[in-house]
């Protein structure tokens, strides 16, 4: 192996062409040899991170990476202390390695946790992040009364697996389940029987008592949520899950997040607001999540300082559904935000081109004023037949507007010396009616977009939306219990995936970028368009 | 479009063969065009175009099990 790489190591030195020389090689590593290739890129984001941290924080840095180093040092304890189990659920691994994939926390988890532990019921927590098998995991279910879950569409298959293994282990056990897929798709969830107790809705008002009188409840039920955010306590966030991966740990600044290098670490995810109004036929979340009143701007500010006194924040996730949707509480933001708040930190939150295109002078009010720094807007489609299949209510001219508006604003932002904003994009292909134009004007639109990273995946037919039902009840859907959205596999019945990798590799480059300036035909859109888009 | 000008609506239109096609729109004619950006010229004419009821987005989960 060895020897392959220093010829091709040679090679690059030698052969003119070095970019291409140098990209097959990366691609060889990366197709060959996975974990030596996730090692190197872990050590080069590594490496990154510590001079993004020493640009932000200067000798701060080095200051708080050795304090850091020194408190994980002390290893801690994985006594057992209550008969109740908490499992987060995910994927294998992600909390052991440098780069390992999800890292954000789970806000159900953390505050039901919460609202339990303040009760004066202790559970305990493992994390399937933090193992690296099923095997490995077992040791750590064995011996308890009760196993607790909040179970998304996307971790469907992953809960009943550890329903099946709790329920080998602890053969008088109870799972106890809830969360969004309980209740956009309740029927599947009832149809596995290691599920003992399934929670359908809202959990905050119900948790307590069905963790001390499970008998008290049927096996399905309805939960109860709060009336208004404010109800909620605040997350004590070292219930969270603790990365066990040294290296990870690190990185992490537990209890706060790694988050996605859309701004300085540690990051600080703050829910502000729970419910997006609108309809969009792929999500539709109104429907299954009933509404309740956003929190007070004093209270998202007073959280994020209080954070910040104990573990000094380096950006903030705001991780509304829709984020930019009330002007009078977006307006008291802009006004409150940048004199109450420790410090001006950047932040992530979400939009809509048609909301931006109704306040733009709020939009970039808010962009200047408070450094919403990463925009993110689920554009979807560049084409206004697919926007109105998606019910999205914006149109190709509303993107299109702000696409152009947040580029002017980048560049004088840039122009000013300072970090420019950019787009996190959501985007998806293969819809079901999507012409290869349709596909070829979405192209062109993320070709339009000046800084942006794109989340790119073919449509996936949820449980719970209107689109994502109907397939279903159509006999369309091909989604197997892995509800994942991606890139890689087909979704639903008559869609041409193989038109889609091809395009995804560029090699329908002809036909996009017809109508686009030089500048846009050479942006390297296709650089999002992999499992590693994040790398 | 947008969402500011135009509100749009769900509606349930029951099919020649039983059950019911969930589409949505401004109004319904806009819901049949959009859903039949999708559908094959047999699945089309299944619907019955005159038939059909509107619903709140928040009721949506409650007819799911008439979808065909």
């Amino acid at each position: 192996m060895s020897s392959k790489y220093l010829k091709g190591l040679v090679n690059v030195a030698k052969t003119p062409g070095i970019s291409e020389k140098w990209e097959e090689l990366r691609i060889l590593v990366r197709s060959n040899h996975p974990t030596l290739w996730g090692k190197l890129r872990g050590t080069r984001h590594f490496v990154n991170d510590r001079h993004e941290d020493w640009k932000y924080y200067g000798f701060q840095a080095i200051q708080r990476d050795l304090k850091r180093v020194t408190s994980e040092m002390i290893p801690s304890s994985s006594k057992k202390k209550s008969s109740i189990l908490w499992l987060d659920l995910g994927y294998f691994g992600e909390l052991l390695k440098y780069d390992g994939g999800e890292t954000f926390q789970d806000h159900g988890l953390g505050l039901l946790r919460t609202i339990l532990h303040q009760e004066g019921i202790e559970t305990d927590l493992v994390s399937i992040r933090n193992h690296r098998s099923w095997d490995e995991l077992a040791k750590h279910l064995k011996g308890y009364k009760i196993l607790l879950m909040n179970v998304r569409s996307y971790r469907y298959d992953i809960a009943v697996t550890a329903a099946q293994l709790f329920h080998q282990l602890n053969p008088d056990g109870i799972v106890m389940v809830g969360g969004m897929h309980t209740s956009v798709d309740s029927q599947s969830m009832e149809s596995i029987k290691e599920f003992d107790k399934i929670c359908i809705g809202a959990g905050e008002k119900v948790i307590t008592d069905l963790v001390r009188n499970p008998d008290s409840f049927p096996r399905v039920f309805q939960g109860k949520a709060a009336a208004t955010m404010e109800d909620w306590p605040l997350i004590d966030r070292t219930l969270w899950p603790k990365p066990a991966g040294w290296a990870r740990r690190f990185n992490f600044t537990w209890p706060l997040e790694e988050g996605q290098r859309w701004g300085p670490r540690p990051v600080a995810s703050v829910l502000t607001s729970r419910v997006c109004p609108w309809q969009c036929s792929f999500c539709n979340e109104r429907s299954y999540i009933p509404n309740m009143r956003r929190r007070t701007v004093d209270s998202v500010i007073n959280e994020l300082n209080a954070l910040d006194d104990k573990y000094q924040v380096g950006s903030v996730v705001i991780h509304d559904s829709m984020f930019f949707q009330k002007k009078s509480w977006l307006e008291e933001w802009l006004e409150k935000y940048p004199q109450k708040a420790n410090k001006l930190w950047s932040y992530w939150a979400a939009s809509r081109a048609d909301t931006v295109c109704e306040w733009p002078e709020l939009f970039e009010a808010l962009i200047r004023e408070t450094n919403w720094n990463v925009v993110s807007i689920g554009f979807e489609s560049g084409s206004d037949p697919m926007l109105r299949m998606l019910n999205k209510q914006s149109t190709e001219e509303e993107n299109e507007f702000v696409i152009q508006l947040v580029n002017r604003i980048g560049d004088e932002m840039e122009q000013e010396g300072k970090t420019p904003v950019s787009f996190w994009s959501n985007i998806m292909l293969a819809l079901p009616g999507e012409t290869h134009e349709d596909a070829f004007k979405t192209i062109r639109m993320i070709k339009r977009m000046k800084r942006a990273a794109i989340a790119m995946a073919f449509f996936t037919p949820f449980p719970g939306s209107a689109l994502g039902n109907q397939l279903i009840a159509e006999n369309k859907s091909l989604v197997n219990e892995q509800f994942v959205r991606d890139q890689n596999v087909g979704k639903i019945l008559g869609i041409d995936y193989d038109f889609y990798h091809n395009l995804l590799q560029g090699k329908y480059d002809d036909e996009v970028n017809q109508g686009l300036s030089s500048e846009e035909q050479e942006r390297d859109v296709y650089q999002f368009f992999s499992n590693d888009a994040m790398e | 479009m947008s969402s500011f000008k135009h509100p749009h609506f769900m509606y349930l239109f029951s099919l020649k063969s039983g059950g019911k096609k969930l589409a949505y729109g401004k109004d319904p004619q806009d819901a049949l065009e959009v859903i039949k950006l999708r559908l094959t010229s047999e699945e089309q004419e299944n619907i019955i175009e005159n038939d059909y009821i509107k619903v709140k987005q928040s009721k949506l989960q409650e007819y799911v099990h008439l979808l065909k």
